[in-house]
Formats: C-alpha cells, sequence, structure tokens
C-alpha cells in the first residue's frame, strides 16, 4: 500500500509534510544547485519586515553540543525588494510557498500582509509566490517584537485575529519555547483565528568565551537549535497538539525520519527541517523519504493518522 | 556548486596541528578558482554538528584543455585537490584522524575568489599562519598563466609572495612558491617582522595588485598599506560559518561603509580590501 503523503494546513494541500524552515533556506534559490527544492511540500522564507534589516553584528552564530546559537536579527531586504525580486522566484516554485512575516510592532506585521495580498492577489493556492503566512512571534534576537509578542497570550490573539481580519490564506503563528507554558500561547493563537501553529522557534542560550571573558555572540544571546533542543520540541509539540484543535507543526532539531516521527507521533501534522539542512542539504528530501518508508512497513495510510499510534 | 563524496588521498602533518588534506572525486562540480573553497563534513554524527570551510590550496582536475573529451563513461577523470588546514577544535581533530580511503561528504566549489592581476600589473601576495593556504594555489595559478600567455606577453611579471609565520619551528613542510619570502615574527627564519613590514620596505614601484590572506589584524594592515600606496587589493577573510552557500546570514562582516554586511561565503570570502570595515570587531 502506498500511504498517502499530502496534508492539509488551513485548507492549503502540501504535497508532502516535510517542509523546510524559515530562515534556513534564504528564499529558496540558494539550494537550487544542490537539491530538488520542489520535491518538499513547503518552502518558508526567510523573515519578511517592512524595513530593510542588515541584521545583527557579528559574530551571528557559534556551534554548540548537537546544536548551534545564532544571532542573525531577521536580515532581510524588506518587503519592498521582497516583492520585487523575491515573490517572482517564489512564483515559479512547484511547492507551498509558506511567507514568515515579522515586526517590531503590530502594524509592521499588518503592514507586511498587506503588501503581499495586494501582489500576490487573491488567496489561490499555488502560483501566487505567498501561499500561506507564518508569524513570527517568536524571534530571540529582535529588541522589539519577536518574544515579546510571543510570550504574551493576549498579545498574541490580538495580533492574529488582526492578520486574520486582512487575509484568507492560512495563517501559522509560530511559538516560542520560552514560555512557562507553550499551550496558552497556542490557544491565543487558535482564539484569534489561526489555521495552525508551529512548534518550536529556538530557545534562548548563551555561549562565553573564558578566554576573552566574554559572549561569544556580538549580541550576547542567541537562538538556539539542532539536535540539542529535539526533545523541547517534540514535548513542546506534544502538549500544544493536545490542547488546540488546529493543526501543530513540528520542528527542532529534526535531522533524520526518526525525529520527523517523534513529532508526528507527538501529534505533528507537518514538519519542518532547519539547521539540518546546514549540515546536509538533502536532509528534507531524506527525511521525506524516511518517513514514506516507515508508513509503508507500518501500514499508515495517511500522515494524520500517525500521531494515533502513540501509546501514552 | 555541487555535493559529493570525496575520497581521502592523503592527511598528513605539515606543521604543528597543521594538516594537508589531499581529497580526489569524480569530475562535476565545477573548477574551483583560488579564493574558493569546500565544506566538509567530518562526521555522520551530530556532535560535532556543522560542516566546516576549508580553502583550496589546489586542485588538478581533467586535461580537457588537451581536447580530450572531459568524461567518459568507463573511466570518469578525477579531480584532485589539496586543502591545507590547522586543528582548532573537535571538527578539525576528527577529519585529521581520517585515513586515506575514507570518504568525505563535500559541498563546493563555493564563494569567490582572488581574481588574477592585469598583465601590466605586479602581483604582491601576502599570507600570515594558515592563510597561507588559498595563497599556494593562487600564486601556482598565477605561474600557470603566466607559462600560457608567454607566447603574447613579452616579460611575465613574477610574483612578489612574502609568507608570515610565529617562528621557524612553525614553518611547514610544503612546498612554498618559488622565491617566496619566509616572514617570523621573532626572526628564527628569514626576514624579522610581518609580511606587511617586508612588502612594504620591498614593494614594487609601478603597477601592484595586491592579495592577502591570514589573521584580521594583519588583513586590516594589508588594506591600510593598499589604501596608502593607491594598489588594488583582494582580501580574504574568515569568519563561523553555518550553510556555505549563502542562506543563513550567519557569516556576517561588516560592510566598510554604510550601514550592513556581506556574506563571507557567498559575497566572500575574497574581497575588495574597500568593501570590509576590517577593524570591526570579528
Amino acid at each position: 500500500m502506498k500511504p498517502s503523503l499530502s496534508v492539509s494546513i488551513g485548507g492549503l494541500v502540501m504535497s508532502n509534510p516535510v517542509g523546510l524552515a524559515s530562515g534556513t533556506f534564504g528564499y529558496g534559490s540558494e539550494y537550487d544547485q544542490l537539491i530538488d527544492v520542489d520535491s518538499v511540500g513547503a518552502l518558508y522564507t526567510k523573515a519578511v519586515t517592512i524595513e530593510p534589516r542588515p541584521g545583527n553584528p557579528a559574530p551571528r552564530i557559534v556551534e554548540t553540543p548537537s546544536g548551534m546559537l545564532n544571532s542573525i536579527g531577521l536580515a532581510n531586504p524588506g518587503i519592498e525588494s521582497f516583492l520585487a525580486e523575491k515573490l517572482p522566484e517564489l512564483r515559479l516554485r512547484r511547492c507551498a510557498v509558506v511567507v514568515n512575516v515579522a515586526g517590531s510592532t503590530e502594524e509592521e506585521y499588518l503592514e507586511v500582509v498587506r503588501r503581499i495580498e495586494s501582489a500576490a492577489g487573491p488567496g489561490i493556492p499555488g502560483g501566487s509566490g505567498a501561499d500561506a503566512y507564518e508569524i513570527n512571534v517568536s524571534c530571540p534576537n529582535v529588541r522589539h517584537g519577536g518574544l515579546s509578542f510571543g510570550t504574551d497570550p493576549e498579545q498574541v490573539e490580538r495580533l492574529t485575529r488582526a492578520l486574520r481580519d486582512i487575509t484568507t490564506r492560512p495563517l501559522i503563528v509560530k511559538l516560542t519555547p520560552n514560555v512557562a507554558d507553550i499551550a496558552e500561547i497556542a490557544k491565543a493563537a487558535e482564539a484569534g483565528g489561526a489555521d495552525a501553529v508551529s512548534c518550536i522557534n529556538t530557545l534562548v542560550g548563551m555561549v562565553i568565551d573564558v578566554g576573552k571573558k566574554r559572549p561569544v555572540l556580538a549580541m550576547g544571546k542567541g537562538g538556539l537549535s539542532g539536535p540539542a533542543v529535539r526533545p523541547v520540541g517534540v514535548a513542546c509539540c506534544y502538549r500544544a497538539a493536545r490542547t488546540v484543535r488546529i493543526p501543530v507543526i513540528g520542528l527542532g532539531g529534526i535531522m533524520g525520519a526518526d525525529d520527523a516521527l517523534q513529532y508526528f507521533l507527538a501529534g505533528a501534522r507537518a514538519v519542518q527541517v532547519g539547521t539540518g539542512t546546514f549540515v546536509d542539504p538533502r536532509c528534507a528530501l531524506r527525511v521525506l523519504e524516511g518517513v514514506e518508508a516507515w508508513m509503508s512497513a507500518n501500514s499508515v495510510a495517511r500522515v494524520e493518522d500517525i500521531a494515533a499510534l502513540l501509546e501514552d | 556548486m555541487k555535493q559529493f563524496d570525496a575520497e581521502i588521498l592523503e592527511n598528513r602533518p605539515i606543521a604543528e596541528s597543521w594538516r594537508e588534506l589531499l581529497l580526489s572525486w569524480d569530475e562535476g562540480a565545477g573548477e574551483p578558482e583560488p579564493g574558493q573553497f569546500l565544506t566538509l563534513r567530518a562526521s555522520s554524527f551530530s556532535d560535532p554538528l556543522l560542516r566546516r570551510p576549508f580553502a583550496f590550496s589546489g586542485y588538478t582536475g581533467a586535461p580537457s584543455r588537451n581536447g580530450l573529451p572531459a568524461k567518459s563513461a568507463s573511466a570518469p577523470w578525477r579531480a584532485t585537490a589539496s586543502l591545507v588546514y590547522q586543528i582548532r577544535g573537535g571538527a578539525t581533530r576528527l577529519l585529521s584522524e581520517l585515513a586515506p580511503g575514507s570518504r568525505v561528504d563535500a559541498i563546493g566549489p563555493l564563494g569567490r575568489g582572488f581574481g588574477f592581476p592585469d598583465a601590466d600589473e605586479t602581483p604582491v601576495i601576502a599570507g600570515g599562519g594558515i592563510g597561507l593556504g588559498p595563497l599556494l594555489f593562487l600564486a601556482a595559478a598565477i605561474a600557470e598563466r603566466a607559462m600560457a600567455e608567454r607566447a603574447a606577453v613579452e616579460a611575465r611579471i613574477a610574483p612578489l609572495v612574502a609568507l608570515g609565520f610565529r617562528s621557524a619551528s612553525l614553518l611547514p613542510s610544503i612546498a612554498l612558491p618559488e622565491g617566496a619570502v619566509v616572514c617570523t615574527d621573532d626572526g628564527s627564519a628569514g626576514f624579522r617582522g610581518t609580511p606587511v613590514d617586508w612588502i612594504s620596505h620591498n614593494a614594487p614601484s609601478g603597477k601592484t595588485r595586491l592579495y592577502g590572506c591570514g589573521p584580521l589584524p594583519m588583513l586590516a594592515a594589508l588594506a591600510e598599506l593598499a589604501a596608502e600606496r593607491g594598489w588594488p587589493a583582494r582580501l580574504s577573510a574568515e569568519q563561523w560559518m553555518a550553510c556555505g552557500v549563502g542562506a543563513c546570514m550567519g557569516c556576517a562582516l561588516a560592510r566598510a561603509e554604510g550601514a550592513g554586511y556581506l556574506r563571507a561565503c557567498a559575497d566572500g570570502p575574497v574581497f575588495d580590501s574597500t568593501a570590509i570595515d576590517w577593524r570591526a570587531r570579528p
């Protein structure tokens, strides 16, 4: 029996459940020479903000045990350049394109989405260059917005509702694990009208250079990703999936098919590969192959049937 | 740029904590230019996690220039590359333990290279420490071009090469470019002082193009020297990288003018000396 890999997120049908996480894949073209990008289920773009952002001073990254710490600071060319240069390329993609949106005020998020709505046209999946939005309320590396939104349920609900009013495209709210209970924030996103939540964004971390007696990253702290955070991601996903009815998209440290299957068993409808792509650009496609083989071997017909197999 | 499996032919110590790695693979990834690099994954485990970048210090491809087919199915041409590296942490330690016959996952060639001097320019090459790696490739490629163009150019100008080391005991056992001046901090071999000192006293008066690779303070000094003398200069920078292909924005270097950053991996690693703020905190 050949399993069906397609999944639906807020009406957007993805050909398979494996996506490429925001911030790890640019806007897609960087990896075109290395893998068939269109074979993934979804490409989540680097965050887009209203103004161009140069990003944080260097050093921005440092390797940690089974992970890495980054403090990129949402470096991106801004909405103007995104619409002129990136959106036309994204329209040619055969995979779903989810535009990651960030801002330092509620109005900035709204303005990015308004600008894309008017450029991308009505919310018809496929060929618009923006099939859905992922709302980044969880970036630990910017002074305003980011985490300060994502840790406050009221703000998450209000922002989600305001965005819901201006778009019919699926809204995915990306959650931070840097909270006491991720379920509260997931509920707030659902109450505001989100179609899905993705979890997790990075964990706040710091590495200190003992010789220099100062943090290695220029900004001091950064966001931890990679296999080191996987158990945190799986637990957050498990908690969120048992709290909300909307789909949960799992990410955090997925390097192979078994890692993705942990997320599916924990209740995720889809997954994203992030840091794994840096290590091996073919990671997402290997994950996809492995998940399909596992589903065949275990006679699982659909991705959403995997969660029910968890014995807990 | 391609991702491919490379076979280790040799992995030999050339100085205290320095190694030369010889790699071979079926051609098809493309021919690297001096200054370009590969990323290697030293292990399939999650710690160390990220790939590491290594500049090419030499490359031999297929003899396709002789009019032979570049490749045949039965006997594909093998590309051979040399990479000079320093054991700095877990990943390079693991790499140093890989024996001939082992295979490593490679991506390359990546980044932008040094380019070549104009026919009427004297190339001046300055290296510091392990930064000599890509300069070995550059000096060899300049010499090869000089040979090829000898018919067209009456008197091709030989490059001036100055390579700096801490002391004589750290000199690598590797062939240095012909006529290279060895500089040591303590005067235990060759010129006592830095390559920047040597070049500022021995530089040619005519048209000159400067190339450099080494620690950041040296690159800053080379950029200042180039500005003083009005030389165009191409300098190779180093920065921590995650992806190596331009996606992650991790390997930022501050621009010389205005706000903003350039990516060491995709905009560099070799930059015009005027493009980067070499005095910014690394």
